[in-house]
């Protein structure tokens, strides 16, 4: 589904990304870690083409992301991607949220969209919300929004930027149940996130980032288990000792 | 200090007799309206196409953008005033110049220098606070308009923009008074307007207290009604739970 294949990333001299591979096969769950500037955040940006990059290529569902050709905006509404702030328009309505790229992009009708979105609403148990304003919702909530907007395009795969990182503990779980129920339906998924045992539950593979480069790319036990580099062991050590 | 003050003055007949001295400072008043209406509107649009350009990706046309915003900030507006109105007739190509000097009616000719004048000086500032609006909204916006496929135009148009002017409305409405302000220069080029009628007054009538603080007056009156009007346009467009709203 989507393919990294030695992608390099430099801002000036400055080297984000170094010679970068995996695969994320339909159906699996693909979490990413490491420590902050490892350059996580910027590989997961680079899958739907958010962040350029100078060398190597990413595909997804077959179609190259840094081919000048590719339309990108038509592969990004088949992506769906969450942001570790939400970033739901502040001056639209939850409804008009959900709808409008719908409407925008994807051409359906006014009512087909809101239904869709008012259903995906519901599915994240927010549909009394409905017709509030973001500001209006707290954190956890206006990220369960975020999920169902970008889960009302209908994506064939899902991208989350560390969305639980800028939420208060008591609501990092209500979001977190909601990415492990769609893990758990087969969503293709590949998520940014410090939440291990968010990673225990559903993951199926671990990436483990430092200085721009996959360290470690393994099954989920083996990362948790016995961690090849020192590099990773040291902040498995530094993360679950809490 | 014996001045005599005679407020009838307004409803005395002027010399040639066919109207009032009250008219002519109302003719005034529409003009003042009418010339700074037409340029705000022009204002807005090329300043927010401007604003929009100085923030895009790429180099040429955010470049052309910034050149465009310092030439007509930097040189003073009577300067301006005069280039658009003296200058550029004589140097248009394609016979333009000679039309505008032949067919036009001389009110016709400075109405519009000083409508594009006031028009092109204005839209340089608006660009810059549609700029600065644009970049004070968190760098995600744009990101997640992208990321549900949004062209980059779309973006601009259904996430972007919409905040921005929202955050700009107390910088804008200071623009559209200064707009009605800046009129007055244009009684330079011999335009009618408020300010011209009041001078005028004053040498026919030579009651000056009474001229000048009917003239204030009336700029007053214009700032008050756009104030109120910016503050309906800000009530209408607040955001719930976000900047003041409820």
């Amino acid at each position: 589904m989507i393919s990294i294949q030695n992608v390099s990333k430099h801002y000036g001299a400055f080297q984000v990304l170094t010679d970068c591979s995996t695969e994320v096969k339909k159906g699996e769950v693909i979490v990413v870690c490491g420590p902050s500037g490892s350059g996580k955040s910027t590989l997961i940006k680079c899958v739907n083409g958010l962040e350029p990059f100078q060398s190597g290529t990413i595909t997804v569902d077959g179609i190259s992301v840094g081919d000048p050709k590719t339309d990108l905006p038509r592969l990004r509404s088949r992506v769906g991607m969450v942001f570790q702030h939400f970033e739901l328009f502040p001056h639209m309505s939850i409804t008009d949220n959900l709808t409008i790229a719908q409407i925008k992009v994807l051409g359906r009708g006014r009512d087909a969209a809101t239904d869709k979105g008012l259903k995906l609403l519901d599915r994240v148990g927010l549909k009394a919300h409905a017709d509030k304003f973001p500001g209006q919702l707290s954190g956890g909530q206006q990220q369960r929004v975020a999920i169902a907007r970008a889960l009302a395009m209908d994506p064939i795969c899902m991208l989350f930027d560390e969305p639980t990182s800028a939420l208060d503990p008591e609501m990092i779980n209500e979001v977190l149940d909601v990415m492990v129920e769609l893990a758990q339906e087969g969503m293709t998924m590949m998520c940014v996130t410090h939440e291990m045992g968010f990673a225990k539950k559903v993951a199926n593979r671990i990436l483990f980032m430092d200085k721009g480069q996959i360290v470690e790319d393994d099954a989920k036990d083996a990362f948790f288990g016995n961690p090849r580099s020192e590099r990773a062991r040291q902040f498995l050590a530094k993360i679950l000792t809490h | 200090m014996g001045y005599q003050w005679n407020w009838s003055i307004f409803g005395s007949t002027v010399p040639t007799g066919e109207t009032t001295y009250l008219a002519w400072l109302l003719s005034g008043l529409q003009t003042t309206v009418l010339l700074s209406l037409s340029a705000w509107l022009v204002a807005l649009a090329l300043g927010c196409l401007v604003g929009v350009l100085r923030t895009v990706p790429g180099k040429a046309l955010s470049g052309l953008a910034a050149t465009y915003v310092e030439v007509f900030r930097n040189i003073p507006l009577l300067v301006q005033l005069f280039s658009w109105y003296f200058v550029l007739p004589e140097i248009l190509p394609f016979g333009l110049g000679d039309a505008f000097k032949q067919q036009l009616s001389p009110l016709t000719q400075q109405f519009l220098a000083a409508m594009l004048c006031l028009a092109f000086f204005t839209s340089a500032r608006v660009a810059e606070q549609v700029r600065a609006g644009i970049n004070a909204l968190p760098r995600g916006q744009k990101a997640a308009g992208l990321a549900l496929g949004f062209t980059l135009p779309q973006t601009y148009r259904h996430v972007l923009l919409p905040m921005a002017f929202r955050l700009i409305v107390p910088p804008l409405t200071s623009e559209f008074l200064n707009i009605f302000k800046n009129s007055a220069v244009c009684s330079t080029i011999g335009l009618l307007e408020l300010a011209a009628q009041g001078r005028q007054l004053v040498d026919y009538t030579a009651q000056p207290y009474e001229s000048f603080i009917a003239v204030t007056l009336l700029y007053l009156v214009i700032n008050v009604v756009v104030m109120g009007l910016m503050r309906i346009v800000e009530a209408r467009t607040r955001v719930p739970g976000y900047l003041g709203g409820k």
